[in-house]
């Protein structure tokens, strides 16, 4: 069940991924709307983190394209926000919060500059949008995670772009900070940006998300919460690894070159 | 003595630039080596600093003579060919990156001994001192040469500057620097040239093998004393400089004797100092904040005991009978004892011991504490009534006031704990 949309803000065309040549997206092929908070869900392995590294340019794809606002990466770059998995860094570098808040301006600032007052004030807001303007001057070691998590979004929000990519920002997070995020996402969206969040917990999503990507290896649903968001899709995209998929990957990952690459 | 006065009052000139030289340096790739230790990155400085050695024996062959504008070239060029090789390897092959940096390292060294051999057997006069470049010896530097090494050293300290912001977000997040458009393999590449200057510049006043030391060290033992990466790398630097410094000066006084060794002996001094005596980080710091806690979950069993008395229609217990409570803790409890009259929490009347009334409501909040969170484990955990006392014993030390309220609202301000015993409240 896949639907395509008109005048899409983000456009994936038969997009396949290998990591060490064996296959972790076969074929995706999708366009979404803009405004909306969009889930990316489905089993762990199933190449949701992928899917977002390949929007943002962080991995190769062995085929297909991406287009963002029509444009490629290069070219929009500056519209688009990427929070990565919080566990993907070491939060024992020695920095503040402040400081790591603060690289959400370095886009705009481009190399050589420092950010200065009116960045440091941009990136002070945004710590507050998150509710953590008391933590600026702490050192991110001392952080819990969902505090971490907070910081990354406030990274994100100090970039102020039109489209975001939330890699599982709600993971290893409490319920109230949960719930806390989940507003903010809704008023970023009612204000016309785009969201997209990877998403681990089926049960929640449903009450957040108003269009669902489900993905296990290949694309199995895209569209709005009522199409997409059905018992049928979920046992397809939960019900175990499609067989024959993935022992053509071990196949692929046999031979001793890539022969998926173009 | 007399040395030690001639040495630091720098009237001989030579010895002040032999001096700055080598805090310049110091500094230099204190500076380099404090990113490469946050990037976990430090084996590869090693290996650079190793792998430069064939490069200063064709140096020196090409030129026929210790020219340091050949040998710091060929020392450059052989490093950054040891670094691609590396980054190469890693990329292309299975091989884990231990594994290629021990191979590069060994291959690289061993290749620039046979050169060196060769070199020596060949009876050219100017071949002197090439062995200084094992282990450094900073007096024999020539004010010539100071300005190169020192030049160089500059740059860096100026890149490292300017480039801060690029080279934070190259070790923090660098996934996140390509997704903002920064050209993260431009800024690896200018980080690795970098290091690569800073083992070169090193080579002569501290030598090729143990010049990982200098790079690594002082930001390992900064790291001990803080959390802030500008203190982190000045730390680092002044660490690195009074290192230098102290190893040239033994150089000076004993003719002959080598500095990289000895910038090394005081590099580590200064790195067990570090690891012993930094506040909250060091080793004794440590103990000393567990011995403390200890203690003091000591006194608060000690007035747990009390109040148990209480409960139990004993107001005060004789000193006999909280020894037997406490076996083989005679001291610690005699410790207790006395701390806990001195903060009026208890009154000793001939060889009884009871509870003054801010101690009782201290040994009630305590008792309170444990019993709360015995319920809480017993409500919510459905852990059974007889498995829910250890934990408690130990959480009821560690629990915050605002913990406190939440469990008791959380719990509905309960009467009774699991073992239908009594919650108390002042």
């Amino acid at each position: 069940m896949i639907t395509q949309v008109k005048n899409p803000i983000l456009e994936i065309h038969d997009l396949t991924v290998s990591y060490d040549q064996s296959p972790v997206l076969w074929n995706v092929d999708l366009s979404l709307p803009s405004g909306k908070l969009i889930g990316i869900l489905g089993p762990n392995g199933a190449g949701k983190s992928t899917l977002i590294k390949a929007i943002m340019g962080l991995v190769d794809p062995s085929g297909g394209y991406v287009k963002l606002f029509d444009k490629t990466l290069a070219e929009v770059r500056s519209r688009i926000s990427y929070v990565p998995q919080r566990e993907s860094v070491d939060w024992n570098f020695p920095a503040s919060v402040l400081d790591v808040v603060m690289m959400g301006t370095y886009g705009k600032l481009g190399l050589f500059k420092r950010p200065g007052k009116k960045e440091k004030e941009l990136s002070m807001e945004s710590l507050e949008k998150v509710g953590m303007h008391g933590f600026a001057n702490r050192q991110i070691s001392e952080l819990s995670g969902g505090q971490q998590q907070r910081v990354f979004i406030a990274r994100s929000l100090a970039q102020n772009a039109d489209l975001y990519l939330m890699d599982e920002p709600f993971a290893g997070v409490d319920m109230a900070t949960e719930t806390a995020i989940f507003e903010l996402l809704k008023e970023m969206t009612a204000a016309g940006k785009t969201v997209i969040v990877v998403h681990h917990d089926i049960y929640s999503a449903v009450n957040y998300f108003d269009w669902f990507i489900m993905l296990n290896l290949h694309l199995v649903a895209s569209g709005p919460k009522e199409t997409a968001m059905t018992e049928e899709l979920l046992s397809k995209t939960y019900g175990g690894k499609l067989n024959l998929l993935t022992k053509v990957s071990d196949l692929i990952r046999q031979k001793d070159f890539n022969p998926l690459k173009n | 003595m007399e040395d030690f006065v001639y040495f630091f009052t720098f009237q001989d000139s030579s010895i002040a630039f032999v001096v700055i030289g080598i805090i310049l340096l110091g500094v230099g790739s204190a500076y380099v080596g404090t990113y490469s230790f946050l990037d976990k990155k430090a084996l590869l400085g090693d290996a650079i600093s190793h792998a430069v050695l064939p490069g200063i024996c064709v140096g020196f062959i090409l030129a026929g003579e210790k020219n340091p504008l050949f040998i710091v070239s060929g020392a450059f060029i052989s490093g950054a060919l040891a670094t691609f090789l590396s980054s190469w390897l890693n990329k292309s092959t299975r091989l884990s990156e231990d594994a290629i940096i021990a191979s590069i390292l060994s291959i690289f060294f061993g290749f620039g001994i046979v050169l060196l051999t060769i070199i020596q057997k060949s009876g050219n006069p100017e071949m002197a001192g090439l062995n200084q470049f094992i282990f450094g010896n900073a007096i024999a530097i020539l004010e010539s040469d100071v300005y190169i090494y020192g030049g160089l050293a500059v740059f860096i300290i100026l890149c490292l500057t300017v480039f801060q912001k690029e080279f934070s977000l190259l070790v923090f997040n660098p996934d996140y620097g390509r997704a903002i458009g920064f050209p993260m393999g431009m800024i690896r590449v200018t980080f690795n040239v970098l290091l690569i200057l800073s083992v070169v510049i090193g080579i002569q006043a501290i030598g090729v093998v143990l010049m990982a030391a200098l790079l690594i060290t002082p930001g390992a033992a900064a790291r001990f004393w803080t959390d802030r990466l500008g203190v982190l790398v000045i730390l680092a630097g002044t660490f690195s400089a009074i290192s230098g410094v102290l190893g040239t000066y033994i150089s000076f006084v004993i003719p002959q004797m080598p500095t990289g060794p000895w910038v090394v002996v005081f590099l580590s001094i200064i790195a067990l100092i570090s690891f012993l005596f930094a506040p909250k980080k060091g080793v004794l710091s440590r103990y000393l904040s567990r011995r403390i806690y200890l203690r003091k979950t000591h006194r608060d069993h000690l007035l747990k005991l009390l109040y148990k008395g209480i409960e139990a229609n004993k107001p005060g217990l004789p000193i006999a009978e909280i020894h037997e409570a406490f076996p083989f803790q005679k001291t610690q409890t005699k410790q207790s004892i006395g701390n806990l009259s001195k903060d009026k929490f208890i009154t000793q009347n001939q060889l009884v011991i009871e509870l003054s009334s801010t101690g009782r409501s201290e040994a009630k909040r305590i008792v309170r504490l444990h019993r709360l969170w015995e319920l809480y484990l017993n409500e919510y955990m459905n852990i059974a009534p007889d498995h829910v006392h250890d934990t408690a014993e130990k959480l009821e030390h560690l629990l915050t006031p605002e913990m406190e309220e939440l469990l008791e609202s959380r719990l509905n301000f309960p009467k009774l704990d699991p073992h239908q015993e009594n919650i108390p409240r002042d």
